[in-house]
């Protein structure tokens, strides 16, 4: 049932996977060369994944992490280990926190070593050129001593799925719809290997926004787009759909509801970079299609830096 | 780990811990504390919309963080909180900037049942700070509003004695209080910061209203001020306020940098961004 993929080269197995993730559990990074012979295997597996991956429950369906490893492991102590539960992850394993490099190797390990019990979809920190701002590309840098892992992820990014589709009643994502989408098949029609463009149906899906106000709403900022609860309704509609679940916004219970329950938002970093004093949530679909959200607050800290202590500092 | 003072410096000092889990101190005759809570929940966040009558509040609301600074004997109380500084923003409501990608959607956008939001979504605020003088002492910890009188600030000559506070004098009690941020939607940073640092000589602190929008613009506005512990004449606050910003373009065509990785400690661009505007204003209290 698992499928443990076969070795697609690079000389690895499943034993050598195994130890690879018992290392990664423990917050140590992999070399160099075992991340491109992973990454090599990810990439396999999810160009066969559709633009919108059908997914069955039960699964619990997860936001976003931004490298909060230590919270990572706390999501799974509570939501179940992989591959005891299934998982659904919305995007954005990197950047700010201190742990991208761990967090997006463990879950790329687990996809490739269980590709039928977890589906990780694209966020937009996803990218080379968000990840170059916030974080990702100066942490692979101080752990590896070059730009190499940053670009071998940033290669794999490319093929991760935009949407998922669980039981073809909840569509997953992470940002939101766009105007350029009524249907999934239209999302199943573009060719998503490439860097995340700066406009257009796939950088909405991974950037958009619900919001209080009917119709499309276009940002302040000149770009970006906020969607009513018009515009959830009848997206809904036209697609069967019961729910859309996402992710990309801080919401201080770790779920937020919109939209009279077609949207919710769901967050799994608690104490979101380190101050926010947030919950983090999963939901839970069971085998009934029932939902239940879990929340958690953050995992004890051990060995991590502190960023709440304040060395006295002689402003001026 | 929280910063931790030293205590027989506390005590030579003469200062109070105010005790009763609150942080901070009675020192030289001021109660001098800080308050660092989670950001606001949906239904305060929610409360807050209404009463600001906006939609879109940044993302982190540290809305019950706050510095308080109470002279004991005048009951005059300085404080600094994420409402009064948004009301600032609400009042100001600079128009928006568009970010780079802005021209990539101007081709795109259809007009038709689209509407352009237009709050400013930077949070930009001429925020300095609230002052009041305080109705019933008892209540040190209230909310602002219950002040009866604003106490008046009078534009003034003197400075703040920068090469006095670059000493290194010994550091009684220091804080920094986050109170509002937001990340732009990854389009760089909007934050707003007060840190307080208490000396055996007085105490000093800084107010920081800090934005990079990504490759269009830094805004940096400062309000810094400074009280001696004197123990036979009435205190004087003395009172700075000074905006700087530049374009990225701006910056570029003078051979800085312009990628937003090189711009993330504004302490370290502060000299970099032109100065806006500059006053010095002084609080007598009596």
């Amino acid at each position: 049932m698992d499928a443990p993929v076969a070795s697609t080269g690079g000389g690895g197995t499943n034993g050598n996977l195994d130890e690879q993730i018992a290392q990664l559990v423990q917050c140590k990074p992999l070399s160099e060369p075992e991340v491109r012979v992973l990454c090599g295997k990810a990439k396999e597996i999810l160009m066969q994944e559709s633009n919108v991956q059908p997914v069955k429950s039960p699964v619990t369906i997860c936001g976003d992490i931004h490298g909060q490893f230590h919270d990572l492991a706390e999501l799974f102590r509570i939501g179940g280990k992989c591959p005891d539960t299934n998982y659904l992850f919305m995007g954005d394993y990197v950047d700010r926190g201190y742990y991208s490099v761990e967090t997006v190797s463990l879950l790329v390990a687990l996809k490739v070593r269980y590709p039928q019990r977890i589906t990780i979809l694209r966020g937009n920190h996803e990218s080379r050129q968000i990840t170059q701002v916030y974080g990702f590309y100066d942490e692979c840098l101080r752990k590896y001593g070059s730009a190499n892992v940053w670009k071998t992820f940033t290669d794999l990014f490319d093929f991760f799925p935009l949407t998922a589709l669980v039981e073809s009643e909840i569509f997953c994502l992470h940002g939101g719809l766009s105007p350029s989408i009524e249907t999934l098949d239209n999302i199943r029609n573009f060719d998503r290997v490439q860097e995340v463009p700066h406009e257009g149906p796939m950088c909405d899906l991974l950037w958009s926004d619900p919001d209080d106000r009917c119709g499309w709403g276009i940002s302040p900022r000149g770009a970006g787009y906020t969607f009513g609860q018009d515009i959830s309704e009848q997206f809904n509609h036209t697609n069967n759909l019961k729910l859309i679940a996402r992710a990309h916004q801080l919401v201080m219970e770790g779920f937020n509801w919109a939209h009279d329950q077609k949207v919710v938002t769901i967050f799994s970093a608690p104490n979101y970079c380190y101050r926010c004093g947030n919950m983090a949530s999963i939901l839970e679909v069971d085998d009934c299609k029932g939902h239940t959200f879990l929340q958690f607050e953050p995992a004890p800290r051990r060995g991590e830096p502190d960023v709440t202590r304040r060395t006295p500092d002689y402003f001026l | 780990m929280e910063w931790e003072s030293d205590e027989r410096e506390l005590k030579a000092a003469g200062a109070v811990p105010l005790g009763g889990g609150r942080v901070g101190f009675l020192i030289g005759g001021w109660e001098i504390e800080t308050a660092k809570r989670s950001i606001l929940n949906s239904s305060l966040l929610q409360q807050w919309e209404e009463k600001l009558q906006t939609t879109h509040l940044p993302e982190m609301v540290f809305g019950e963080s706050c510095l308080i600074l109470k002279h004991v004997n005048s009951s005059i109380k300085l404080h600094f909180n994420a409402y009064d500084a948004l009301c600032g923003w609400k009042l100001e409501a600079l128009p928006p900037v568009e970010v780079p990608a802005a021209a990539l959607w101007k081709f795109r956008c259809q007009p038709t049942d689209q509407v352009i939001l237009d709050y400013d979504y930077t949070f930009t605020t001429p925020y300095s700070g609230s002052a009041g003088v305080e109705k019933s002492p008892e209540s040190g910890r209230g909310p602002p509003g219950e002040s009866i009188c604003s106490p008046h600030w009078e534009d003034c000559e003197e400075q703040i004695d920068m090469v006095a506070l670059s000493a290194k004098e010994s550091i009684l009690f220091y804080d920094e209080v986050v109170l509002y941020e937001d990340e732009l939607a990854d389009n760089g940073i909007s934050l707003l910061t007060v840190k307080v640092r208490v000396m055996p000589s007085g105490w000093f602190l800084l107010l920081r209203f800090w934005l990079r929008v990504d490759g269009v613009l830094m805004r940096l506005r400062d309000t810094r001020m400074h009280c001696s512990f004197r123990e036979s004449t009435e205190p004087v606050i003395l009172r700075e306020i000074c905006w700087r910003e530049a374009t990225f373009k701006a910056l570029s065509s003078k051979g800085y940098p312009t990628d937003s990785a090189a711009y993330s400690d504004p302490g370290i661009i502060s000299e970099k961004l032109p100065m806006a505007m500059r006053k010095t204003q002084k609080l007598i209290v009596k």
